[in-house]
C-alpha cells in the first residue's frame, strides 16, 4: 500500500493516530487515580502545635521526662496521642526539650540511665549515649543529636 | 531497540501469531458506524468492556482507602471523597460508572437480541452473557452496600428478606448471606470480600470465554 | 505449523526454528468489499467513540458528587429503604397485590425466575434460522412485554416515591457542623414535650416525616402559625398548650432558621 514518495504508509499513519487516542484515553482514566493514589506523598504536613506541657516555674536544670496529650489526625482516625519529652533549663536560662527518641533505632532514652554517667541521656537498646544538650557522642551508634 | 527486545522475545516465545490474529482479524462492513451510521449500535458492547475497565481501575484504588468496617467504612469514604485529591472523581467514577455499565449492558443485549445473533452457532455465547448480566447485577448489589450509609443498609435488609423469601433454601441463604442473623459487621465484610474478589473472579472468567467466542465465532452476519 | 518427527526447535523450547511467522500486516487490498482490519483501522473508530464517551463520563463525574449518606443506623425505624435505580422495577413489582402477602413467592421467585431464565435460554425457545426481528414475531413481541414491563414498573416507582422525602432522610450531617442544639433552652423543652420531637427529630434534623427545621425559612410567627393549622403533610391541632410557650418555641426554632442568630 505504501505510495511512492510518501514516509509514513496509511498503515503507519493510523497506527500512530491509534496510539495517540489511546494514550489520550488511558492518561484521562488513570491521572485522577494516581493523584489520588500519591495523595500522601503530595500533602504538606502542618507545622506542629504547641501544647501546653508544663508550667515554666516546674522547670529545672536537671532534666525531667513529661508525658503530654496531643489531639492526632490519622486519615479518618482521630484520637490522642500520648507523647514525652525531656525538659530542662540551661544555665543561662534557656528551655530545651528533647524528644526522648533515639536517632539510632528508635528506642527510648533516659536521662541518667546509665548510673556511671549521670549527666548523659542514655539509650538501653544499644548502648547509646548523648550529651545533656542532646548531641550523640561519638563511638557510641546514634548518628544525629536528640530532636529538639 | 525495541525491535531487537521484540526480536528477541519473539524466537523464544513465538508472540508475533498471538497478536497478528488479533490485529489483522478483519471487521466487515456492517458493524461499521463509519460505512453505516446505524452500526453504532455494534459500539454498545465495546462501551461496556470499557465501562467495565473504568470500574476495575477505579475500585482498585478505592481499595487503597477504604475499609470494610462498620465503624471505619463510613468515615473512611468520607474521607477519601472529600479529603483526597480527586477523591470526588475517582469514587464518582467507580459509582457512576455502575449505571452506565448497567444501562450499556441492557443496551448491549437487546441488539445481540434484536438482530437475533443469540442464533446458532452462537447459542453458547448468549448464555455466557447472560452470566455476565446477572454478576455485574450482583456486583452492583453488594457495591451498594459497602459505603455503610442509611440506604445501604436498609435495602440490604431488603435484598435479605427477598431471599428469605424463597422456599426450603431461603433461610440459609439469607444467614449465609448475612454471616449471621442481622445485617452487621460480618455482612459488610461478606459483601466486601464478594465485590471484590469471588464476582470479579467469575467476571474475568466468562468476560474471557466471552471474547474467546467471538474471535472464533466472528459477527453476526449483516441482516 | 509442522509436528512429530523432522522438526527442528529453537534450543529445547517448542518454537521452530525456520517456519516463524513474519510480521507482516495482512493486506486488505486484495479483498473485496469494504471489510478492514481491527487493528489499527476499526479500532481507531471505536477508541474514538470511546474518547468521547469518556469525555463525557469525566464531566459527569466532576459535575456531580457521588451520594454519601449519613452513617448507617440499624436503630432507626423511620427509614424507607430504597434500592439503586436497576433494581427498582423488582421493588414496585412486590408492592401489588398478586405478589405479596400470600402470594410474596410470586413476586421474589417465580416472576422474575421465569423472566430470567426465559432470557438465559432465549436460544433454544427460539430456534428459527431467521434473524431479521420482522420475521420472528414471537421472540420480538415477549421481548417488547418484557422491556415494556419493566420500563412501567421503575417508572411507577418513580412515581410514587415521595423524593424529597428519600433525599431528606438520612442525608449526610456531618458532625461539628451544623448548630448545636441547645438542649437547655426553655425552647426546646416545650418542643420536646409537644409532639413535634418525634417527627422533626432531637436535634430539629427531620426524618422521613418530616423537613429539618434547621435552615427552615420561615419566620417565628409563620413557625406558629403552622404548629397549630399544619402545613402541607403536618396535620392540624397538634399544638396543645399556652400562647407563651408557643412563642418562645417559635422564636427558639426560628433562631435555628435561615440567617437566625443560633445557625452558625
Amino acid at each position: 500500500m505504501a505510495q511512492n514518495g510518501s514516509k509514513v504508509t496509511r498503515r503507519q499513519f493510523l497506527t500512530y493516530t491509534l496510539t495517540g487516542v489511546g494514550g489520550f484515553m488511558a492518561a484521562t482514566l488513570i491521572s485522577p487515580m494516581v493523584n489520588f493514589a500519591i495523595e500522601p506523598v503530595l500533602k504538606k504536613t502542618g507545622a506542629g502545635d504547641k501544647v501546653k506541657v508544663m508550667s515554666l516555674d516546674d522547670i529545672t536544670t536537671e532534666p525531667q521526662r513529661v508525658d503530654f496529650k496531643k489531639q492526632t489526625q490519622d486519615a479518618w482516625y482521630e484520637f490522642e496521642e500520648t507523647l514525652s519529652a525531656w525538659v530542662y533549663k540551661t544555665d543561662s536560662g534557656e528551655i530545651i526539650a528533647l524528644s526522648p527518641i533515639c536517632t539510632h533505632l528508635g528506642c527510648q532514652v533516659a536521662f541518667a540511665g546509665d548510673p556511671t554517667r549521670p549527666q548523659e541521656f542514655f539509650c538501653p537498646c544499644h548502648l547509646g549515649r548523648y550529651e545533656k544538650d542532646g548531641t550523640n557522642i561519638p563511638g557510641t551508634p546514634p548518628t544525629a543529636p536528640l530532636a529538639r | 531497540m525495541l525491535q531487537k527486545i521484540y526480536d528477541w522475545v519473539d524466537e523464544r516465545v513465538d508472540i508475533t501469531p498471538l497478536w497478528r490474529d488479533i490485529a489483522d482479524h478483519e471487521v466487515p462492513e456492517h458493524v461499521n458506524p463509519a460505512h453505516h451510521f446505524s452500526a453504532f449500535v455494534y459500539c454498545f458492547g465495546g462501551l461496556t468492556f470499557f465501562t467495565i475497565v473504568i470500574q476495575i481501575l477505579s475500585g482498585m484504588f478505592l481499595t487503597m482507602y477504604y475499609v470494610p468496617d462498620i465503624i471505619n467504612a463510613h468515615a473512611s469514604v468520607y474521607y477519601l471523597q472529600n479529603e483526597i485529591a480527586h477523591g470526588q472523581i475517582v469514587r464518582g467514577m467507580h459509582h457512576w460508572g455502575a449505571s452506565v455499565a448497567i444501562v450499556m449492558l441492557f443496551l448491549h443485549t437487546l441488539r445481540v437480541f434484536f438482530t437475533g445473533s443469540y442464533k446458532k452457532p452462537r447459542e453458547l455465547n448468549w448464555v455466557v452473557g447472560v452470566l455476565l448480566f446477572f454478576v455485574v447485577l450482583a456486583l452492583g448489589l453488594t457495591g451498594y452496600l459497602l459505603p455503610w450509609d442509611m440506604k445501604a443498609l436498609f435495602a440490604t435488609k431488603v435484598t435479605l428478606q427477598i431471599a428469605e423469601s424463597v422456599p426450603v433454601i431461603g433461610g440459609i441463604a439469607k444467614t449465609l448471606l448475612a454471616g449471621g442473623e442481622i445485617v452487621g459487621a460480618s455482612t459488610l465484610a461478606r459483601f466486601f470480600a464478594i465485590h471484590v474478589f469471588f464476582l470479579p473472579a467469575a467476571l474475568f472468567g466468562l468476560l474471557g470465554a466471552h471474547f474467546l467466542m467471538i474471535r472464533k465465532q466472528g459477527v453476526s452476519g449483516p441482516l | 505449523m509442522h509436528r512429530g518427527k523432522g522438526m527442528k526447535f529453537v534450543t529445547d523450547s517448542r518454537v521452530g526454528i525456520s517456519n516463524r511467522k513474519q510480521n507482516i500486516a495482512k493486506d486488505y487490498s486484495e479483498y473485496p468489499g469494504r471489510t478492514e482490519a481491527f487493528w489499527p483501522n476499526f479500532l481507531l473508530k471505536e477508541w474514538m467513540v470511546g474518547s468521547v464517551f469518556l469525555i463525557g463520563f469525566i464531566a459527569l463525574t466532576i459535575v456531580e458528587a457521588p451520594p454519601l449518606q449519613n452513617i448507617a443506623d440499624p436503630t432507626n425505624t423511620s427509614y424507607i429503604p430504597l434500592p439503586d435505580w436497576y433494581f427498582l422495577f423488582l421493588y414496585q413489582l412486590l408492592k401489588y397485590q398478586f405478589a405479596a402477602g400470600d402470594w410474596i413467592l410470586l413476586g421474589t421467585v417465580i416472576i422474575p425466575g421465569l423472566a430470567f431464565t426465559a432470557l438465559l435460554v432465549a436460544p433454544w425457545l427460539d430456534q428459527g434460522l431467521e434473524r431479521r426481528p420482522a420475521k420472528r414475531p414471537v421472540a420480538i413481541s415477549f421481548m417488547l412485554l418484557g422491556i415494556l414491563s419493566v420500563f412501567y414498573l421503575t417508572w411507577e416507582s418513580v412515581q410514587t416515591t415521595h423524593w424529597d422525602q428519600v433525599h431528606a432522610q438520612g442525608e449526610l450531617q456531618i458532625p461539628g457542623e451544623g448548630p448545636e442544639i441547645d438542649t437547655a433552652a426553655p425552647g426546646y423543652e416545650i418542643y420536646s414535650a409537644q409532639s413535634c420531637v418525634n417527627c422533626h427529630g432531637q436535634n430539629l434534623e427531620g426524618g422521613a416525616a418530616a423537613p429539618a427545621l434547621v435552615g427552615t425559612q420561615y419566620t417565628a410567627e409563620e413557625i406558629a402559625e403552622i404548629a397549630v393549622n399544619g402545613v402541607g403533610t403536618m396535620p392540624a391541632g397538634q399544638w396543645d398548650g399556652s400562647d407563651e410557650d408557643l412563642q418562645a418555641m417559635s422564636e427558639f426554632i426560628a433562631s435555628y432558621g435561615e440567617g437566625g442568630e443560633n445557625n452558625k
